[in-house]
């Protein structure tokens, strides 16, 4: 079964590299736009209580809908194809960006941010130059489970018409086509343990002085 | 110079003063130690001086100048802060730990360089071993000195600490005192320490405030709040061995007469100071000491007489 699923991908290169580039595209894209709205917004919010209390409320929200209905959702309000694919994804990646900087940003070391209050640094010095900087190492980590989701989450696209690699797991379901299936399932396997494996080795080495005794 | 004159402190309207008309005056060069039990408002008050926390009453005047007229972060800018925990800022090195005021000031590099030299070299560490390293490498006596010299970065007139040796061992920590003490006798400063440290106040306070419940029970000479505690309160606080304390305010060389001690005399340096002097006597069961030099050499004799008259 899996010689024939590696033969049909021989086979068939122009099919398969579209689907693995349009899954990568739509998970890529949709990685930035997460990290592009949420770094933002959990800088925005980290000093007014009120909004933040709200923010993180309805992220906390959105993250218990499963990713089957939150790609249901977009076909009545967007339609169908790779643009709703890659707005559901976006909300899907969002949760677990927006909340590691948020409580990285909020969970920085107290007394090293009364030391630069203390020490004449304005709000905005100490946002930059402190709670930034030793809050990436958290916001880096919720980058990275967002990545592994969106990955696995561009698996369901096709249900709404978004292509990627799930294509080839929901013709292989449709046709009972086990290798067709394993066509789309094992590159899928793969590229989220890769991605998780770099991601978690790249944290190591850019933080490496904040650990190293 | 510090001038508070009539602040109050008071959470929420109509609240308990936290610090209740208070009136302080922290001479120029001087050292002032604020202490009192936990509650007494000694950090309130000395936060306001910097203005991390707003006074509701009353002023505060900081070399001339009144610290509610002027915007709080340049003020903070030049008046050194010390903290308990040091709040070394991890990520950085300690050469841009040090810098970091400098930087805001914007000093350029070289001068920077040079002022973090001069820094590690007056806190006893060496530059060429700590430019480079971060603060998790450091032991915790390092990271105090490393502290020490971040706050007097820019060579500010004023430095505020609050119980900056009191996460350290007690043995480094009586070292750091000492350290300390003759950091501030080659940089004159203004320092004003919050500490729940007797011995502490005594060690470096020219002066110290003792406070309960926002106010300044008895602000005086170490000497004289030992010898002549102004009520039940502070002599309840300095404890009944406050007159063995005041015995660490003055050195053998204070008490000691050129006489020659008797033969077998057991010897004490010249510069301990009465309080160990007394402590070698009991040991001895003796009521007379040799005083050497640091030679070693038999300068005079000390009596027990002598310690219990000072």
């Amino acid at each position: 079964m899996l010689i024939t699923a590696f033969n049909w991908i021989v086979n068939n290169q122009p099919e398969f590299l579209r689907a693995l580039g349009q899954h990568l595209v739509m998970s890529g894209v949709s990685l930035v736009f997460a990290l592009a709205i949420g770094l933002p917004l959990a800088v925005l919010i980290i000093n007014r209580g009120g909004l933040a209390f709200a923010v993180i409320n309805s992220i906390n929200a959105l993250r218990t809908i499963p990713s089957l209905a939150i790609l249901a959702i977009m076909m009545p309000l967007l339609g169908i194809g790779l643009w709703p694919s890659i707005v559901a994804l976006t909300v899907l990646a969002l949760p677990p960006i927006l909340l590691n900087a948020f409580i990285g940003l909020r969970d920085v070391d107290p007394d090293a941010v009364e030391a630069a209050i203390g020490m004449g640094m304005s709000r905005g010095q100490v946002l930059r130059k402190i709670r930034i900087p030793l809050a990436a190492p958290a916001m880096f980590a919720g980058a990275r489970t967002a990545a592994v989701q969106v990955l696995a989450g561009a698996t369901l696209a096709p249900f709404i018409g978004g292509g990627g690699l799930g294509d080839f797991i929901a013709v292989g379901i449709s046709m009972m086509d086990m290798s067709r299936l394993l066509v789309g399932a094992i590159p899928i396997a793969i590229l989220a343990l890769a991605t998780e494996f770099t991601l978690g080795l790249a944290e190591k080495i850019f933080f490496a002085e904040r650990t190293s005794a | 110079m510090i001038t508070m004159e009539h602040v109050t402190k008071r959470y929420g309207e109509g609240g308990a003063a936290s610090v209740d008309d208070l009136s302080l005056t922290v001479p120029e060069g001087s050292t002032v130690a604020l202490i009192g039990p936990s509650g007494c408002g000694k950090t309130t008050t000395m936060r306001m001086i910097n203005r991390l926390i707003d006074p509701t009453e009353g002023r505060i005047i900081v070399n001339g100048e009144d610290v509610t007229k002027v915007d709080p972060v340049i003020l903070r800018r030049h008046i050194g802060y010390v903290i308990q925990q040091v709040g070394l800022f991890p990520h950085m090195t300690i050469a841009q730990n040090i810098a970091a005021v400098p930087r805001l000031l914007g000093w350029d590099e070289a001068r920077i360089r040079n002022r973090t030299d001069e820094l590690l070299h007056l806190v006893g560490l060496d530059p060429a071993e700590m430019l480079k390293r971060y603060p998790r490498q450091l032991s915790g006596g390092q990271r105090q000195r490393i502290g020490v010299a971040r706050a007097l970065a820019a060579d500010p007139p004023v430095l505020l600490m609050d119980e900056p040796f009191g996460a350290i061992d007690p043995i480094a920590r009586t070292r750091l005192q000492d350290e300390f003490r003759q950091i501030l006798q080659r940089v004159r400063k203004t320092v004003v320490l919050v500490t729940h440290d007797l011995d502490e106040a005594i060690r470096l306070g020219d002066r110290i405030a003792i406070m309960k419940s926002g106010r300044i029970v008895q602000y005086d000479t170490p000497d004289a709040i030992l010898s002549h505690p102004a009520d039940a309160f502070v002599e309840n606080f300095v404890g009944i061995d406050r007159a063995i304390k005041r015995l660490s305010l003055f050195t053998v060389s204070d008490a000691m007469t050129a006489d020659r001690p008797r033969d077998g005399a057991h010897p004490v340096a010249s510069t301990s100071n009465l309080r160990d002097a007394l402590a070698l006597m009991v040991a001895a069961n003796s009521d007379v000491l040799a005083v050497v030099d640091t030679a070693g050499t038999v300068t005079g004799r000390l009596t027990r007489d002598a310690i219990f008259s000072v």
